[in-house]
């Protein structure tokens, strides 16, 4: 077997142009993901009583329903339902962000009960109120608890964009997946996306690694 | 805009279909990832170098991949690299099990190195071999540390099948969407693919949760 990387070379500026979706739609995402689902995270946690059965049933069901499910739905049956047509990029941002904030919330409240109940009494014991309690002594705990879950949330995000090619957002997936079919060498062009999303990834995954090691003592308590 | 939701009970046996394919899906790939997972946490902590080094590099190799695009390579590369034919299921249950493998295999792996050092020093204290004590030692106590992190993989799996629907798997995902295209019923059977995913994966998340809980480890 040959393997021959000249399309490639061929349409280089075209990919290239995908590898900038991708990387613009996992940091709007992100973004997007952090601030909603910080939120929801602390709407559930420290929010009214009532509002809290329907925000676990938001996270709970975007945690049981398939990414590409939601992505599909967004782009495809939500005009039906509202008339209106979202370009891919922005149904794919929504569709994410709607999934993604979810994990975010669960991470959010999950940082705030590792917090032991000990903290959140001493302060009170001092004279705080309960938001300087929850600002200056469960938050900086619970935030640096949550970098490692929070960390893997942006090589999450990053791999769930390429799922946005079955929506034809015109990301490095789905132009790979052009690329491929009219050039007849898909084995070259799926051997180089490979290539070019773990060299993505993989410095992600290790500086999200290495910045929780320098500050993990911080959490301690 | 009405709407129709007959559609979907006439073609309940489709659906029907695809979830089994899912559910064989999950249950087939979980099969072969246990102790895919379990080889590549001993070679990694086996202490021959090279063993390690390949364990690592294919850890992180399919931990840094999106499943989708290793999916789409195993979909062009399997035929012409062992010259056999794949049926698209086969296909699938290789690319998903590349994937849970390199997970459970970094699961095993953080679960026998969280067994604390005097429990294996114990063992050989008592002249136990390097295997009976990785064996009837460290594994065992190393699995109820193991277990809840499997369950979150399960659960993951569970929706990752969904994306094998890109190679013409007839899974939940993939006859939904057939019969959308043939009916032309976006709405209805785009809801009823999520309404189906969430009735199974809803009872999942939260047994997952409970399990996290049971399991805790109280330090």
């Amino acid at each position: 077997m040959s393997l021959d990387f000249t399309p490639l070379f061929d349409s280089w500026r075209f990919l290239l142009g995908g590898l900038g979706l991708t990387l613009g739609l996992s940091a709007l995402t992100i973004v997007f993901s952090i601030v909603l689902g910080g939120a929801l995270g602390l709407a559930r946690c420290y929010g009214p009583a009532w509002l809290r059965w329907p925000l676990v049933f938001y996270i709970d069901s975007m945690r049981s329903i398939p990414v590409l499910v939601v992505l599909i739905w967004t782009y495809f049956a939500l005009p039906v339902v509202t008339g209106v047509t979202l370009p891919p990029f922005w149904a794919a941002t929504l569709a994410l962000t709607a999934h993604i904030s979810a994990y975010v919330a669960e991470i959010i409240r999950a940082g705030i009960n590792s917090v032991r109940a000990g903290q959140e009494r001493a302060a009170f014991a001092l004279g705080m109120s309960r938001y300087r309690a929850i600002r200056d002594i469960i938050l900086p705990q619970a935030l640096v608890r949550m970098l490692p879950a929070l960390g893997s949330i942006l090589s999450i995000t990053i791999k769930d964009t390429a799922i946005a090619a079955v929506i034809a957002v015109p990301e490095y997936m789905n132009r790979s997946q052009t690329v491929a079919g009219q050039s007849f060498h898909p084995i070259e062009v799926f051997i180089v996306a490979m290539i070019v999303y773990f060299a993505i990834l993989f410095p992600v995954t290790r500086a999200v690694d290495m910045i929780y090691a320098r500050y993990a003592y911080l959490g301690r308590s | 805009m009405s709407y129709d939701w007959s559609v979907v009970w006439r073609h309940a046996d489709l659906l029907w279909e695809g979830t089994k394919v899912t559910i064989f899906l999950a249950v087939t790939t979980m099969i072969i990832a246990v102790p895919g997972g379990i080889v590549l946490a001993l070679m990694r902590l086996s202490g021959i170098r090279i063993l390690a080094a390949a364990s690592a590099t294919f850890v992180e190799f399919f931990r840094n991949l999106p499943l989708i695009l290793v999916i789409y390579t195993a979909y062009y590369i399997l035929p012409v690299a062992t010259g056999l034919r794949f049926s698209p299921i086969a296909t699938a249950i290789v690319a998903l099990s590349l994937n849970v493998s390199a997970y459970n295999g970094e699961t095993f792996r953080a679960g026998i190195a969280s067994i604390r050092k005097g429990q294996s020093e114990a063992g050989y204290a008592l002249g136990m071999s390097r295997t009976r004590v990785m064996f009837e030692i460290v594994l065992p106590q190393a699995v109820r540390r193991v277990l809840p992190v499997l369950a979150s993989t399960w659960v993951s799996l569970f929706k990752d099948t969904s994306l094998v629907s890109v190679i013409s798997v007839g899974d939940l995902a993939f006859e939904s969407m057939r019969v959308r295209s043939q009916t032309f019923r976006v709405l209805e059977m785009l809801t009823a693919m999520a309404v189906i995913y969430w009735l199974l994966g809803y009872p999942q998340a939260k047994l997952v949760d409970w399990i996290n809980k049971r399991y805790r480890v109280n330090e």
